[in-house]
Parts: C-alpha cells; sequence; structure tokens
C-alpha cells in the first residue's frame, strides 16, 4: 500500500467530520469492544479515545496474540530452548513475554541460541543452514499467522527439512468471540472486528456468532479513519435498534475471505482446544498439527516436564480482556506491573490493553 | 603468511611488536597524520584557550559495521563530534580507541579508517591520540569503536538540558528515523522501496552558526538511541517542564514511514545520527530554524512543538486527527509485531 493511498485514512478533516456525526448521533451509553490488539494500538497512537463522546466506552478484548499465550506455552518455548542442540525462532514481540518463570530474551541472554525472526519462513531457512540442530518455531497468532505457518510446514514436509518443528500455540478469532459473550456479566453493544484476520476468514466466519448473540459488529482497518467509521457504524446500528455484520474494509476482507489460505491452513491442522491465558481453556479455538505432520511437533518432540503454574495473584487481565474491567481498575496497575516488569498478558505485549493504557496515556 | 602479507587482522597486530608498528605506521598515521598524532607519545599533549571546556565519550558497536550511506567508522566520528556539540561547545580534538576482532578482513578494517580521516577533515577535527587492541576470534564483533573528545564553548554559551522554559519551541532539524530504520534493515536483510539511508553527519558547523548567530539557545540535544521521543522526555525531566508535539509537523520520509508502518515501530523511538532539537525562546524560534534549515544537514527542519507548564515531565502528542497521547520514554527495545 503506497503512503499517498494511506495518508488518505489518515486526513483530518475526514477524520473531524466522522467525529462530528459519532458525537451529533451517538445518545445511548455504549461499550464498544476492539477484539484486536492493533485496533487497541492504533486507537491510542492516534488519541482517538478523547475525541470521542462520553457517551462511548472502547474496550480491548482477547485479540493480542502475544497477550493471550498461555504461561505454560511461554513456560514451554523456554524449556525449548534450554534443550542442547536446538535454536528457538520467535516472532519479535514474543522476546519479553514471562511464563511463570523466564522470557526467551531471558534465556538469549543466559547463553541460548534464541532467534528473532520476521517470517516462519526464514525458521525453514535457518533450519537448511544447521542440519546438525533443531530449529524450532513459536507458532503464535490468530488467523493472520496460521497459513503462513502451515505453509511453512508444507514446505519443510516437501523439501525434507525435518530439523523444523513447531511449537503449536496458534489461536482462532471467533470462538473466543463466542465464549466472550456467553460468559456472565460480559456486556458489549459492538465489535470492532479485527481487519487482518478478516483478510483469511471473511465476513463468514462471524455469522453464526452473530446470528447467536445479535451484538451489533463492524470488521474494519487500522487507520485512524477506519476505526472512526467503524464507531460510527456501530453507533448507528445502536441508534436504530437494528444490528448487524458489516464489512467496512471492504479494500482487503472479501465476504468468503481467503479460501486458498484456508484451505493450507486446514490442510496441516485440525481445530483443538486452548488455553488462552487471563482467560482459561476455549473449547476449539486453537489448531493442533495433523497426524500427518506429527514430525514436525515440537512439544512430541522433547521431554519438557512443565509444571501447571497459577496465574499471578491479583491480576486482572482476564476480566480486561472481557471488557469487564479497564486496566486502571487492576490494583496491580502501574504499581508493581509495568511495561518493563510486566505481571500479567495486557502488559507483556506493546499491544496488550494494559501496556497501550501505561504507553499511551 | 605473516601479518605483513596477511588480508586479515591478526593477533600479532595488537601484540605490541612490529606488527602493531607496521598497522599503526602504514595504515593508521598517514590518514591521521597531525601535528600531535605525528609525536607518536602515549598521549596528546595540546594548549588550550582559557573558558570552559566540554568533554564526551561514546562507544560503537553498531552491527552490520557497514550500512547504507556509512559504516562504524564515520559514525563513531560524528558521534563524539555531536556529543560535544550538543554541549555548547566547539569540538577540537577526538581519540579513538579500535578493539578489533581476530580475523576482521584488511580492506574492511581500511575503509572504515579512511571513512573515520573523512569524518573528522568535514567535522574540522583532529584525531590526536589512540589506541589499538586486536582479541581473539568471537571475542568482539569485528570491531569496536571508542571515540573521545574535548571542545571549547565559546564565552556567553549556555545550553543545557535543564534550561527548557514554558513557551520555548522545539525544533527538530530534519526527519526521524533515518539511521534506526537504515540498520535495521540491513541487520534483517530487508529489502524495501525507497533510499533507506543513514542520516550520520557531523551538526557542530551548524551548532555554531546557532549559537554564534547571538540567537538564545537553551537546549540543544542530538536525539540518538531512544529517538525524539525518549530524548524529549529527558529534557522534559531535567528542566521540570511539559511538552506538546504536533504529529501533522513531525517530519520523516515515506520510505522510512513506510517501514515503521510495516513493522510497528514508532519512529519517535528510533535512532538518529544527525539530527539536533533545539529548544529557543519564541521570539527567536523562526530565526533559529531559518539558519537550520540553511546548513546542508538542515534542510528538513522543522518547528514540532512546544515547552509548556502543563504536566511537568511529561511529553504529549497532538494526533494529526485532532487526538492527544503521552509520548512516554521507550521502554526496552521496540519489537517488530506479530501481525
Amino acid at each position: 500500500m503506497g503512503l499517498t493511498y494511506l495518508e488518505k485514512f489518515r486526513d483530518p478533516s475526514l477524520a473531524k467530520n466522522l467525529v462530528t456525526a459519532i458525537h451529533k448521533e451517538s445518545r445511548l451509553t455504549l461499550r464498544l469492544m476492539e477484539v484486536c490488539g492493533t485496533h487497541t494500538m492504533a486507537i491510542f497512537r492516534h488519541g482517538i479515545r478523547n475525541i470521542l463522546p462520553e457517551t462511548i466506552t472502547l474496550l480491548s478484548g482477547p485479540g493480542c496474540p502475544v497477550c493471550v499465550t498461555a504461561q505454560k506455552d511461554i513456560d514451554a518455548f523456554v524449556a525449548v530452548s534450554r534443550q542442547p542442540d536446538v535454536i528457538v525462532t520467535t516472532f519479535g514481540d514474543l522476546m519479553r513475554v514471562p511464563g511463570s518463570g523466564t522470557t526467551l530474551a531471558g534465556q538469549k541472554g543466559a547463553g541460548a541460541d534464541v532467534r528473532m525472526v520476521y517470517s516462519v519462513f526464514d525458521a525453514v531457512t535457518i533450519a537448511r543452514q544447521n542440519p546438525e540442530k533443531q530449529v524450532v518455531f513459536c507458532a503464535v497468532g490468530f488467523e493472520t499467522t496460521i497459513p503462513t505457518i502451515a505453509a511453512a510446514v508444507l514446505m519443510a514436509a516437501k523439501e525434507k527439512v525435518t530439523n523444523f518443528s513447531i511449537y503449536g500455540a496458534n489461536k482462532l478469532t471467533p470462538p473466543a468471540l463466542a465464549a466472550l459473550m456467553t460468559t456472565p456479566g460480559v456486556s458489549i453493544d459492538g465489535f470492532i472486528l479485527p481487519g487482518h484476520v478478516s483478510v483469511i476468514t471473511g465476513v463468514d466466519a462471524y455469522r453464526s456468532v452473530f446470528e447467536t448473540h445479535k451484538v451489533p459488529s463492524v470488521i474494519t482497518g487500522f487507520e485512524p479513519i477506519d476505526i472512526l467509521h467503524a464507531v460510527l457504524m456501530l453507533v448507528r446500528q445502536n441508534e436504530s435498534g437494528v444490528p448487524a455484520l458489516e464489512n467496512a474494509y471492504p479494500r482487503a476482507v472479501r465476504e468468503s475471505g481467503n479460501p486458498k489460505a484456508r484451505e493450507v491452513m486446514h490442510q496441516v491442522f485440525t481445530v483443538g482446544d486452548a488455553a488462552w491465558r487471563g482467560i482459561g481453556l476455549i473449547k476449539n479455538s486453537g489448531m493442533e498439527l495433523k497426524p500427518d505432520f506429527k514430525a514436525f511437533d515440537a512439544g512430541a518432540q522433547f521431554e519438557l516436564n512443565l509444571t501447571d503454574v497459577a496465574e499471578p495473584k491479583g491480576c486482572a487481565c482476564g476480566e480486561i480482556l472481557m471488557g469487564l474491567k479497564t486496566p486502571v481498575a487492576c490494583a496491580l496497575y502501574k504499581k508493581v506491573c509495568t511495561p518493563m516488569t510486566p505481571v500479567g498478558p495486557c502488559m507483556v505485549s506493546s499491544e496488550g490493553a494494559c501496556a497501550a493504557y501505561y504507553n499511551y496515556g | 603468511m605473516n601479518a605483513e602479507t596477511n588480508n586479515t587482522i591478526l593477533l600479532d597486530h595488537g601484540a605490541g611488536g612490529k606488527a602493531s608498528h607496521a598497522l599503526f605506521s602504514k595504515m593508521i598515521l598517514p590518514l591521521f597524520s597531525n601535528e600531535y598524532l605525528d609525536m607518536g607519545d602515549d598521549g596528546a599533549v595540546y594548549s588550550v584557550p582559557a573558558g570552559r571546556m566540554a568533554f564526551s565519550t561514546d562507544s560503537y558497536v553498531v552491527d552490520p559495521i557497514f550500512f547504507n550511506g556509512g559504516n562504524i567508522g564515520d559514525l563513531a566520528v560524528n558521534g563524539t563530534v555531536n556529543d560535544i556539540a550538543m554541549c555548547g561547545a566547539i569540538p577540537l580534538y577526538i581519540s579513538v580507541g579500535l578493539i578489533i576482532e581476530e580475523g576482521l578482513p584488511i580492506n574492511d578494517f581500511q575503509e572504515i579508517i579512511k571513512s573515520m580521516a573523512t569524518a573528522a577533515d568535514r567535522a574540522g577535527v583532529k584525531i590526536v591520540t589512540g589506541d589499538t587492541k586486536v582479541v581473539p576470534r568471537g571475542k568482539a564483533d569485528k570491531i569496536f569503536i571508542n571515540t573521545s573528545g574535548v571542545g571549547m564553548i565559546p564565552e556567553g554559551v549556555n545550553v543545557s538540558g535543564s534550561r527548557a522554559l514554558p513557551g520555548d519551541k522545539i525544533i527538530l532539524s530534519g526527519t526521524m528515523a533515518d539511521h534506526g530504520i537504515a540498520i535495521l534493515t540491513a541487520r534483517e536483510g530487508l529489502t524495501f522501496d525507497g533510499d533507506l539511508k543513514t542520516d550520520s553527519a557531523p551538526l557542530n558547523h551548524m551548532v555554531k552558526m546557532i549559537l554564534s548567530s547571538g540567537c538564545e539557545v537553551h537546549v540543544l540535544r542530538d536525539p540518538t538511541r531512544g529517538g525524539v521521543g525518549t530524548t524529549l522526555n529527558e529534557i522534559a525531566s531535567q528542566s521540570g517542564v511539559g511538552m506538546t508535539l504536533f504529529e501533522k509537523d513531525l517530519p520523516i520520509k515515506k520510505p522510512v514511514n513506510g517501514v515503521c508502518e510495516l513493522l510497528g515501530f514508532d519512529p519517535l523511538y528510533i535512532a538518529n545520527e544527525g539530527k539536533l532539537l533545539a529548544i529557543v525562546p519564541e521570539k527567536q524560534a523562526s530565526k533559529v530554524l531559518d539558519l537550520i534549515k540553511a546548513d546542508t544537514f538542515g534542510k528538513n527542519a522543522a518547528i514540532i512543538g512546544e515547552v509548556t507548564d502543563q504536566r511537568p515531565g511529561k511529553v504529549f502528542l497532538e494526533t494529526a486527527i485532532g487526538g492527544q497521547r503521552l509520548v512516554d520514554m521507550l521502554t526496552g527495545e521496540q519489537l517488530p509485531r506479530i501481525c
């Protein structure tokens, strides 16, 4: 995408018109949840919260892939990095996420071979270059990243790169929304749905959740104009009393999404249960390697002897991820829990709600 | 194969014997030559005029050592020249400490030394003393350089991070994040459209021009590691003032902004190596801005914000769409996002 094109989605006069319309049309008190961590970041980075009327509260949902990676999975990544002759490869923002003990960055400092990659294919390349080592990729993220991870597994299988494997902790978005809506006390008047995930899933993936719960829902992109447009659409749906599932990101998202990407994804993975940090187990919200690809399952290759360690006391991340609390209502926020000493998942990634509140005020 | 004919740096080159002497006398001295270094003593002896002196030191361990627009050598000279200049001083003499890893190609070493000599000439400083050590392979990463330097502060000049006052304007001398993005893309082998080049440059001539113009300047600082955002936080804290920046006025090259967008980096926190922040009284701001713009390295300068008496120690950004957000100090290293 060229910057000139991008700039149109940051146009101050267009933003002003949208904000004016939101102020004019918003009468009901609304709690709108941005599901995606990148939306959380964009909302803070562009100062969107403080230009909206007092009637609208924006809540951050369980959509930061790093934040929702279970403590036990982080412990597993760390445990793998302690194995002999292993290279652990990871996306950058996972490096500083604490498990029950240390982080991958801490392990790197202690001498483990932990490498930050920009793509899962870099991990396959590292495996080719280091045939005497086991190269493990920490597979985290939602539908946006799962197809590329699946494609990398297919590539490794085809090229017989047998020293490449993944430790799977991927997650699916629609089941999390469904779980959220059936949680007692959760009250959400509208979902700002993730743009990049929807490029893969399409609009159709949210239909059953929408039909069941009838929560106004808008898929949108990550520029300020995209987000303000989605807020206006959600205001209009609420004011008119006619909830809908709408696509405000047609330049990237189709009704059926990207079937080819999903085909690759399901060729390699099957749906399974997944543990979400701060929330717990959500049925059918994860991905497991199919039997044909078990050779690429790092979890089966190492004796890690992991124990369940309770999540930190006093941490309100679970409630924050479900919109039951805001970060400032957490007893640990800014006192013992900071980006330098994160306690809970919402502070561990720059996309987490607590980190965004902390960094952008 | 001996040290004289070998095409890589050997431990012999740091052993203090003939090979060390040859490295210095044949490769380093001809390029750095000046009346102080030529003396061959253990240190430089020079006369200084009466007045106040600034002294600064910095170490350079950048990876990769060669990148688009420069290398570790000119970076090391420009960096210390700029640190001295930001004290309001005119840099005069610098020292160079080289720690070289065994196996560094001689050609690479020569290129680095040449660029240091060129950078010193361009800045008008003399490399008057130095030291070379060679460490076994694996004990350093190719080459590390320390540069220290001194400069004299002209009479009447008083710049410090503690002198920002409410009402002052904040000037940035050009586009943000050029160096950090050039290094990152070179290090990670990322290829993007557009010329992603370091902005490494000496700023002492620009500073001299500003200070000799008679304009009052409260603060000068080069926003290197941590970028503009972190540097302004430091100044806000030192001076006990608040700051407001205006997103629409922040200069940034489109290709650099594009890389930041793609990787989820905030350009406010990315390193610069040829930019300065000048905090000046409002009545002087347009004159200082014109002076900076007249300099080779200041063409894209802009007034990017102002100092306030609100929320001391905090820096806020008025976003392009009319919102406001905190620009806090950078927490650790920025890491690329998953998606």
